[in-house]
């Protein structure tokens, strides 16, 4: 069992083409210094990480996994536009920037740490993925204490960004960072989570039916069919429907998770993914 | 015990397009390094580069697959594994590249066809790889893409190593891919970081060459008896000194040694070899011999690879473990090639010959971009 310790915030939600808020003032008072040739990528992570780690004290082993589904892409554009387009060699720093390593590295040394750093990708579940490597570490104990987060940037024009990413022409997109600072004990101040792993999908149901109270609330994460996900819902007294804002960002467990351990007390989520193949995973967060 | 046994291994490289062919150049000392140019500069860049003999156009966007599709049969088909097993089994790759190389070939052709409505980056997909190897093996367990710069793929060796001790999977298989694409090329050119020639530790080193390879390993809780090599475990760290550059004082790579060292259980005593990761660039080569011999005061056989396969970026974790591996179960550690001037700054030197491998324990090391360090440790078991 693991300890949810805080939770670091930032999303914001596009309809339009209106520019993207500037992040300077926030970042003045999460960062120790000011970092020159950053991104926006870096700067979404330094606010996430920094929210989460305000008033607290974190150990300089402190592990940071950051899970993204798109990576750094406005940085991606600017070299491959750079080399493609003008027929120039990247600039270094935004060379550099295109790694995803990078945002991590900042978040590092802002905060102080020199423990584990992992960038991982699953697409539309890389905070699956990034929880799922970080119980793995706390449980071989090659981490005490761990910031655990999802950045998804959006680049303009929206047009640009939809296509890439195979949305409609209206889709409400949205950037955050959005992160908990874990650790290896249940005594937390924001609750505890839990992973479980399933072979098949009947023991998956009983794992969750035998924790279930009334009131509690279940997500089903994208990538699960809705054969399964209905099946789950069933017999679950007041399971509702999902609850959480459903614009479209690439980690949003990451969305759900930090929102219910920021905004309930005494009140249990779970988040349920897998298929036949895969497996089923089942995450339990209480507060 | 805990750690995870190597069950099967699959590779290409310049020094070949399967583990026994490039083993055997290896032995012979090949150094497959070629002139490359990019003429689609304002300012042509000329370059060496360790490339897959493949027959393909080097920037052909099917190029990656097509590549892939063998080495991943080549480390899952000497296993036996059932076709359920291979189904459920899940896929880590560590890279730099990803899907850049695809993204560059789409938007050059909507740049030629209809440059006012091109667009840059149309794909940026780290699970691409990952999908590529489930459609060629027809398999669907989890995936993770790890993207650390230099040390990606060796991260996902580590963490796919955790989660098979923790029970999550009984088998796993780890890619390491890199192919040549203009993005990486220029980068490390604007980056001042290129040499014709890689000398590791020398004296003369003066930076690295860039090369390509996809290797690929299967990793089982279980060992099959007729294998030998074990992931006994490693580490990772992060080296906040600068986003490009090791701290040349060597303490971070110390103290990532150690960690490696105390998460396996060793002494500094009982490793029998290094591998290390030997980029051939001054501060580079400096931060990783002086952390090395702040750990073992006595070094055993220290070996570096990349001068028979060039600087593979994020696909050297896997890459290097294979060949490494392939040439411990043969009975030896390798020479390093192109080792001529001790740098007396180092206090270390390479093998200019080959050693013997006995059983025993052995250091992959991994550095990149990022600060980001791993250690693994591999042990070549009496079996």
């Amino acid at each position: 069992m693991i300890g949810v310790i805080s939770t670091g915030r930032y999303l914001h939600t596009l309809r339009d083409d209106a520019a993207l808020p500037r992040l300077e003032q926030q970042l003045a008072s999460v960062c120790r210094e000011p970092f020159r040739r950053i991104d926006r990528f870096v700067q979404l992570a330094l606010l996430g990480s920094g929210l989460c780690a305000r008033d607290h004290t974190l150990a300089p082993d402190c592990a940071v996994y950051l899970g993204s589904g798109l990576g750094p892409l406005s940085e991606n554009i600017s070299v491959q536009e750079q080399l493609m387009r003008d027929r120039q060699l990247p600039k270094p720093f935004n060379f550099i920037n295109t790694l995803g390593s990078s945002a991590g590295f900042y978040v590092a040394r802002n905060l102080g740490l020199h423990g584990q750093n992992f960038f991982i990708s699953r697409r539309e579940a890389s905070f699956e993925a990034t929880l799922m490597a970080a119980f793995a570490d706390f449980a071989a104990g090659a981490a005490q204490q761990a910031l655990v987060g999802a950045v998804e940037e959006v680049t303009l024009p929206l047009a640009q960004h939809r296509q890439r990413l195979d949305l409609r022409d209206d889709a409400v997109v949205a950037e955050g960072s959005l992160w908990l600072l874990l650790e290896a004990h249940a005594n937390a101040p924001k609750g505890r989570l839990e992973l479980q792993r399933y072979a098949e999908f009947t023991e998956l149901q009983n794992g969750l039916h035998s924790t279930w109270r009334i009131g509690d609330r279940l997500q089903c994460a994208l990538g699960m069919s809705d054969k399964y996900a209905s099946r789950l819902r069933q017999n679950l007294a007041d399971a509702g429907p999902p609850g959480f804002n459903t614009e479209y960002h690439n980690s949003l467990e990451a969305v759900w998770l930090t929102d219910f351990v920021t905004h309930t007390s005494n009140s249990n989520l779970f988040v349920a993914s897998g298929d036949e193949q895969r497996g089923w995973t089942l995450f339990h967060c209480r507060t | 015990m805990a750690g995870a046994y190597i069950t099967g291994m699959g590779l290409a490289c310049a020094l070949g397009n399967d583990v026994a062919s490039s083993l055997s150049a290896l032995r012979q000392q090949k150094i497959p390094a070629r002139p490359l140019q990019l003429d689609e500069l304002s300012e042509p860049l000329a370059v060496s580069f360790y490339r897959i003999e493949d027959g393909g156009e080097l920037f052909d966007a099917s190029r990656f697959e097509r590549v892939l599709a063998p080495v991943v049969r080549q480390a899952v088909v000497e296993t036996g594994l059932s076709a359920a097993e291979i189904r459920a089994l899940p896929v880590f790759v560590g890279s730099s590249c990803f899907s850049v190389g695809l993204s560059e070939s789409t938007y050059a052709d909507a740049l030629r066809r209809q440059p006012d409505n091109a667009v840059p980056m149309p794909v940026c997909n780290y699970q691409r790889i990952a999908c590529d190897v489930q459609r060629t093996l027809d398999c669907a367990g989890d995936t993770y893409a790890y993207n650390t710069a230099c040390t990606s793929s060796a991260n996902a060796l580590l963490q796919a190593v955790r989660m098979l001790e923790l029970g999550w999977y009984p088998h796993a298989l780890v890619v390491g891919a890199e192919l040549a694409n203009r993005t990486t090329l220029t980068g490390f050119a604007g980056l001042q970081l290129i040499a014709r020639t890689m000398r590791p530790f020398d004296a003369q080193r003066s930076g690295l060459v860039l090369g390509e390879g996809i290797g690929a390993v299967l990793l089982s809780r279980q060992a099959i008896s007729s294998h030998n090599l074990r992931i006994a475990g490693g580490a990772n760290n992060c080296d906040t000194y600068s986003v490009t550059t090791a701290n040349p004082d060597g303490d971070s790579v110390a103290s990532v040694l150690n960690q490696a060292l105390h998460h396996t259980r060793l002494q500094p005593q009982q490793i029998r070899g290094i591998k290390a990761h030997g980029t051939a660039t001054p501060m580079g080569d400096t931060a990783e011999a002086l952390g090395l011999l702040h750990v073992l005061s006595e070094l055993p056989p220290v070996t570096a690879l990349k001068p028979y396969l060039g600087h593979t970026l994020g696909a050297c974790g896997v890459i290097e473990l294979v060949l490494y591996a392939a040439a411990l179960r043969a009975g030896f550690q390798p020479a390093a090639a192109g080792f001529e001037s001790p740098d007396p700054a180092l206090g270390l030197q390479p093998l200019t010959t080959e050693a013997e491998a006995r059983p025993g324990y052995y250091l992959l090391n991994q550095f990149g971009f990022g600060g980001s360090n791993t250690v693994l440790v591999l042990e070549k078991t009496t079996a």
